[in-house]
């Protein structure tokens, strides 16, 4: 197990030397919105390139072989099957050439070996093509905007990607309930347009924006930089239509904020990751946009003074509170070194806060916003910063911090975790971890979504080696699992984090969610090798 | 809070480009930023000083030149102790807004916010404004005046240590004497003649301030 272990982060080695920006291609974590604004300074921005293959990148190994992957007990493709899908779908939603893009993940991680790629136009399609797959035993890989980090969204060995591209549309937005239904396959900025040209907005705003899919954000349960605002969505989605690996359509669909009828299903396909059902439609309730938003960007002496910050923040903003995010100093400084057109506007400061609020009137946010910064000043809490509400300029904070993952990845191997931590330990593992690896890494540091006890830990090094990995792992586990804390807080499972479920969940649940399985899935056809191993 | 006997609040305005931020970095960092961009927002930072013995902290809050005029009730103006309109002496447009400024400053701040003019960049040999001329005009709107160069880092220091200390006199005078408020309004309604002359007084008395200067450099600021 370790040696798969291994080869598998082996190949993140050429991952990370490969990603975003060294070439005019650029990943699709910077949101369109903010790309406009980064666009008009820096050309390299204007261009969106979903992870390819065709990138220049060099491909990865397949996962079957590297990882040692033992493949299911499947049926294999024929050339009849592909017929029976040509006539079901129409030639042109059958692609059996050129498939890398849907083979390859978004961290060019996981090469899978599909030999073919659905691509239905209707939830009745969707259906069809599981009952047969189901009939058949042939696997299938539902997929979404392939932004996933976890390897959730790409075949491991050869199974069927079903692609949710076609399914894309908003089918209504309701601007008196704020309740918005939309088909999975749209692409959450769209989702988001749409949403505010009557002025709502999707309670969901993450990286990935420009071209991750809303089926997939709910499958994946996906966080992002407003859940201390929104909440997650458990919350906001309030119904889902899923079709189940046997090809039945489970219309969980309700218009509803209050709906107690029965077992509450609709959460089961909602963090899944695809392994229960595939999402072809779902229903969620926009809150109203904001008219108003401002941001400050913050410099601290210490984490303690961050905690009280955040503290003060939860109290003086919580109305109008719309993010909370960490970044320390070692992280903001790799990013500035490496893009030197990004511009701190406060440095030498071993922490730093983005505080961002959104209200309905900006003279009272703003008066709040100062208030609180006066009132952290005095206390000798903060130190030094700078606060703005003009739309550019909130973007060009929030570029800073978009960058910093992408800081990390642009020249070294980066071991990269999503953990949650209870808020008072929070920051401990940074340290801890720096002094575990020692001149081994290069950059040790920590970001992530304070407001949410959500920290991304990221340890760099020149490039993989044995000797560094066995420190990182599973220790970054075992610690996080001593706190009760969580191995992956809004990534997933998906195939790389399987064999560490049992750090965050017990044996009992382990069991049920098999039992699960089985029962939504019997012959595992769906996303297999994901999630439980 | 618990080793500092005062905190004032100091926001600096005045046109994009006058050398706002430089003046705060100067005072706060030591340094002089070259090329330094427009500023993104409004930036508000700490500096613990010494002055006449007691330890103070000056908030100061450096607002971007260009988000004037702006229709929000520019909040940060409230609670300030003391306003610094800033204008560049080689820029005639920087000292023709001024009584735009003055005119939002009436509007948003305290009436009894202590406001001092500054001509920045007295080390440029392109000068539009002579000195009286900038004198003048504080004068006539109840303002301490003071030509500095945060470049040559001329009178910055002396800038801030005059505003502490002329502070922590009001403070002192509110606090020490039953009446208080008399002597605020007498302040107030001697107006511009005490105040100023005061202020340039002491800003002559080169050994004063570079006393002050010396001693108040116990700065945590910048890391």
């Amino acid at each position: 197990m370790r040696f798969q272990q291994l080869l598998h982060v082996r190949r993140l080695a050429s991952a990370g030397a490969t990603t975003l920006m060294r070439r005019p291609i650029t990943t699709t974590t910077i949101t369109t919105t903010r790309r406009t604004a980064l666009a008009a300074t820096y050309p390299a921005f204007a261009t969106t390139v979903r992870t390819m293959a065709g990138s220049g990148a060099p491909i990865p190994e397949l996962t079957e072989i590297t990882d040692n992957v033992q493949r299911g007990n499947y049926a294999t493709l024929t050339d009849k099957d592909v017929a029976h899908f040509e006539q079901l779908l129409g030639k042109n939603f059958v692609l059996t050439e050129d498939l890398e893009g849907y083979n390859i993940c978004f961290l060019k991680r996981i090469r899978g070996n599909s030999k073919l790629v659905l691509k239905p136009g209707s939830t009745e399609e969707v259906a069809a093509i599981m009952k047969y797959c189901n009939e058949r035993r042939l696997a299938v890989v539902p997929q979404g905007g392939n932004t996933g980090l976890v390897g959730g969204s790409v075949p491991i060995c050869d199974e069927i990607v079903l692609s949710l591209a076609r399914l894309n549309k908003v089918l209504s937005v309701d601007e008196v309930t704020g309740i918005a239904v939309v088909e999975a396959g749209c692409i959450l900025e769209n989702f988001d347009q749409r949403a505010r040209e009557v002025g709502l907005t999707v309670p969901l705003d993450l990286g990935a924006k420009a071209s991750c899919h809303i089926g997939g954000n709910v499958s994946t349960n996906a966080g992002g930089v407003r859940v201390v605002r929104y909440g997650n969505l458990h919350g906001s989605v309030l119904g889902v239509e899923a079709v189940l690996a046997t090809g039945q359509v489970l219309d969980l669909m309700s218009n509803f904020k209050k709906d107690n009828t029965g077992y509450h299903m609709k959460h089961l396909f909602i963090g899944s990751e695809g392994t229960l059902g595939v999402v072809t439609k779902l229903s969620m309730l926009c809150p109203h946009s904001s008219r108003a938003v401002n941001v400050a960007f913050i410099g601290l002496n210490s984490f303690d003074d961050v905690l009280k910050t955040f503290v003060s923040a939860k109290r003086n903003l919580g109305e109008i509170l719309s993010s909370c995010e960490l970044i320390d100093e070692r992280a903001l400084n790799t990013a500035l070194e490496q893009f030197k057109f990004l511009n701190s506007p406060i440095s030498g400061f071993p922490f730093y806060m983005l505080i961002e609020t959104s209200g309905s009137n900006g003279d009272h946010d703003e008066e709040k916003i100062n208030q609180f910064i006066g009132d952290g000043m005095e206390r000798g809490e903060i130190q030094d910063g700078t606060v703005t509400g003009d739309p550019g300029k909130v973007q060009e904070i929030w570029k800073i911090r978009e960058m910093v993952p992408l800081g990390l990845i642009e020249k070294s191997f980066c071991f990269k975790y999503d953990i949650s931590l209870p808020l008072r330990d929070f920051y401990n593992i940074v340290d801890v971890m720096r002094e575990r690896c020692g001149p081994l890494a290069t950059v040790v540091c920590g970001y992530g979504h304070l407001g949410d006890s959500n920290l991304h830990l990221n340890v760099s090094c020149e490039q993989f080696n044995d000797e560094i990995y066995k420190r990182v792992e599973p220790f970054v586990y075992e610690y996080t699992s001593k706190l009760k804390g969580s191995i992956s807080a809004e990534h997933g499972i998906g195939f790389l984090k399987k064999d560490y479920l049992h750090y965050s969940k017990d044996p009992v649940a382990i069991g049920y969610m098999r039992e699960m399985k089985k029962l939504l899935d019997p012959n595992s056809i769906l996303n297999p090798y994901k999630v439980l191993n | 809070m618990e080793d500092y006997k005062f905190l004032f609040k100091i926001v600096l305005v005045g046109n994009a480009g006058v050398g706002k931020t430089c003046l705060v970095r100067r005072f706060t960092q030591g340094l002089f930023p070259p090329g330094q961009g427009a500023t993104i927002g409004v930036d508000f930072m700490i500096k613990k000083v010494e002055v006449e013995g007691e330890k103070i902290k000056l908030q100061i809050w450096d607002t971007a030149g260009q988000e004037r005029f702006r229709s929000s009730t520019q909040s940060y103006y409230r609670s300030a102790h003391a306003l610094i309109l800033v204008y560049d002496i080689s820029c005639q447009p920087t000292f023709d807004c001024l009584p735009d400024w003055l005119r939002e400053i009436q509007e948003y701040a305290n009436s009894k916010v202590l406001k001092i003019l500054v001509g920045n960049k007295t080390d440029r040999d392109d000068r539009e404004i002579p000195t009286q001329i900038g004198e003048e005009f504080a004068k006539q709107h109840d303002m301490y005046f003071l030509e500095t160069s945060a470049k040559e880092a001329e009178n910055v220091e002396r800038l801030f240590y005059e505003i502490a200390a002329e502070l922590i006199g009001q403070a002192r005078s509110k606090d020490g004497s039953s009446s208080a408020a008399a002597a605020a309004a007498q302040r107030q309604s001697e107006g511009s003649s005490i105040g100023l002359g005061s202020f340039s007084a002491k800003a002559a008395q080169s050994n004063c301030c570079g006393g002050l200067a010396s001693g108040g450099s116990n700065s945590s600021q910048g890391g």
